[in-house]
């Protein structure tokens, strides 16, 4: 039984104050404070519940895993078998897709699979996250939950899968071609930004997706669409000049791009490219906060 | 100001409003067109004037009947959501002994639920682990605790919800209806650890007994249709609630007034 009688006073008991919908500061803030207490806000929250992020996510990877006997094998088997697929079928081609001449049997197939990579990391979350303040509807109604921590939780379920894909890169790279390009090192400066972009558009997503069901078929219409308007199966540099451009406007491009450019080809990507795809990051990943908070009161209330 | 006398929870004229929007349609055009003057959805009042004030370590009780306003109103004191008009001013951390059981994973285990279920109401990994014990003891479901909740009877979750919600040392305690699932054994071992709770923490209590509402609190109040209808000692207002349950017909029409 809890003791009662020794509870000390609480001199920093939180205090919620709410006048007419809106929550009251400790005192005002003018524009520039509120401004970087928005962008710090995404952080500061997700470090304050952060045992309560990792107490869902230990849950939900278990449960993924938990009525199979071979667990955390099938993760790393179904990549493996695509990975060994394309280099069965594209081992012989000495080009690869950008015109450029493969310098081992592997790389036509890491080429394709550094896409897939990023392309299924993005599907992942973009099916999901139209129904995952669903699937936590009984939390988000019943409790003090704070929802907008849902879709970093997905993001970072979905980042195990994304990382057994990455590390099975480099390993089959290793294993052909007994050495990894140096740029490698650079992964985490790719990473970081594409998780950003993914939890901003989860947010977007999800907050659309708890309204209208019509998100969740919109995005399993687009998505295989997408796949091809994507430069996964093939390069976008071997395009006109017209569509060239245009393909970056898939926000897709930059980062499968980067990606292939740091394991595959070992160079840094072009400048202007990783401006616009750090660009992205950041848009989606605060516009899709900003979105989400907009929603939250409403988003209790209608789902 | 002395601590006897300080206000935890202070609501003025609080009204809170819920969008009924008749398709998604409707959604879409709002976030688009849309303005607060000219909207696309309707407004349901569930709560339209709620004034009150607790004290530290003082009792409320609440009464009304199904669909006056009384769950909307504890929602709001803990948070869940906000109030569209009036005032709301809580200090202290919150236990909300609402729905009990109704936010649990049915695949997970009981001991997994508690992980999560304490962490869902603040607690930090380490707290929970120090008192699992504890917990598990007042839930008193012995080897249960590692099996899956869809196992459980619906007593048997009301216990392991009500023995997290008894260990996150809260200030203000905040219970719905929660204690009619249970044995008697059980009710009575919940209404004594609430009664320990009074001796230094603040109870809102909903009741439709008004048996219970005099055993626990101090004071209470009847909510009607959105109002405070009466408030004042427990005895009276429940005289009066009482009297108006003859009185007044069990109004069909009462839900659709939008």
């Amino acid at each position: 039984m809890v003791n009662l009688n020794n509870r000390q006073e609480l001199p920093d008991a939180p205090v919620m104050h709410i006048v007419d919908g809106k929550a009251v500061e400790p005192r005002d803030y003018n524009w520039l404070e509120r401004f970087v207490r928005f962008l710090l806000r995404p952080f500061v929250e997700a470090w304050h519940h952060r045992d309560l992020i990792a107490a869902i996510l230990r849950r939900e990877l278990r449960e993924r895993f938990s009525g199979s006997m071979a667990g955390w094998v099938w993760a790393v088997v179904a990549p493996l078998i695509s990975l060994v697929t394309y280099t069965l079928v594209f081992g012989g081609s000495s080009t690869l897709p950008n015109k450029t001449q493969s310098s081992s049997s592997i790389d036509y197939a890491l080429f394709i699979f550094g896409g897939l990579v990023a392309f299924n990391f993005f599907t992942e979350m973009a099916y999901r996250a139209p129904s995952l303040l669903h699937e936590y509807a009984h939390y988000i109604k019943q409790t003090m939950f704070p929802a907008e921590m849902l879709p970093i939780i997905s993001t970072l379920r979905a980042t195990t899968y994304a990382s057994i894909g990455l590390a099975l890169m480099l390993v089959c790279q290793l294993a052909f071609t007994g050495t990894l390009h140096w740029t490698v090192l650079l992964l985490p400066l790719w990473f970081i930004p594409f998780l950003m972009f993914l939890i901003g558009i989860t947010w977007l997503l999800s907050a659309m997706g708890a309204f209208t069901r019509d998100t969740a078929y919109l995005m399993m219409t687009i998505a295989p669409v997408l796949m091809f308007a994507t430069p996964v199966f093939f390069s976008h540099e071997t395009l006109g000049p017209t569509w060239y451009l245009l393909m970056y406007a898939n926000v897709l491009t930059g980062f499968i791009e980067t990606i292939r450019d740091l394991v595959v080809f070992g160079k840094i990507p072009a400048g202007l490219v990783i401006a616009w795809t750090m660009f992205i990051s950041l848009f989606f990943f605060w516009f899709g906060y900003w979105f989400f908070r907009r929603q939250q009161d409403a988003i209790a209330d209608v789902i | 100001m002395s601590s006897d006398t300080e206000v935890v929870i202070r609501a003025r004229h609080l009204a809170k409003a819920y969008k009924l929007y008749d398709s998604p349609k409707d959604w879409v055009k709002q976030q688009v067109l849309g303005s607060e003057k000219n909207p696309y959805y309707k407004s349901f009042w569930a709560l339209k004037d709620i004034s009150f004030e607790v004290q530290r370590g003082k009792s409320l009780g609440i009464i009304g009947r199904n669909g006056c306003g009384k769950s909307t109103l504890l929602q709001i004191v803990c948070g869940m959501t906000k109030p569209t008009k009036g005032e709301i001013w809580v200090k202290g951390r919150v236990a909300p002994v609402l729905a009990l059981g109704a936010t649990f994973d049915l695949e997970a285990t009981g001991r997994e639920n508690v992980l999560i279920g304490g962490a869902v109401l603040g607690l930090k990994r380490q707290e929970i682990l120090r008192k699992f014990e504890s917990i598990t003891d007042f839930a008193g479901i012995g080897a249960f605790m590692d099996q899956p909740l869809k196992l459980y009877s619906v007593g048997m979750r009301m216990r392991l919800a009500f023995a997290i919600c008894a260990h996150i040392d809260a200030e203000i305690l905040i219970v719905d209806e929660a204690l009619a699932v249970g044995d008697l054994a059980f009710q009575k071992k919940c209404v004594d650890w609430i009664d320990n709770f009074r001796r230094t923490g603040t109870l809102l209590f909903v009741s439709h007994s008004t048996g219970e509402l005099s055993r626990l609190c101090e004071s209470a109040m009847w909510i009607d249709n959105g109002r405070v209808r009466e408030a004042g000692s427990v005895a009276d207002v429940a005289r009066a609630y009482r009297r108006a349950t003859f009185v007044e017909k069990d109004n069909m029409k009462r839900f659709s007034a939008v």
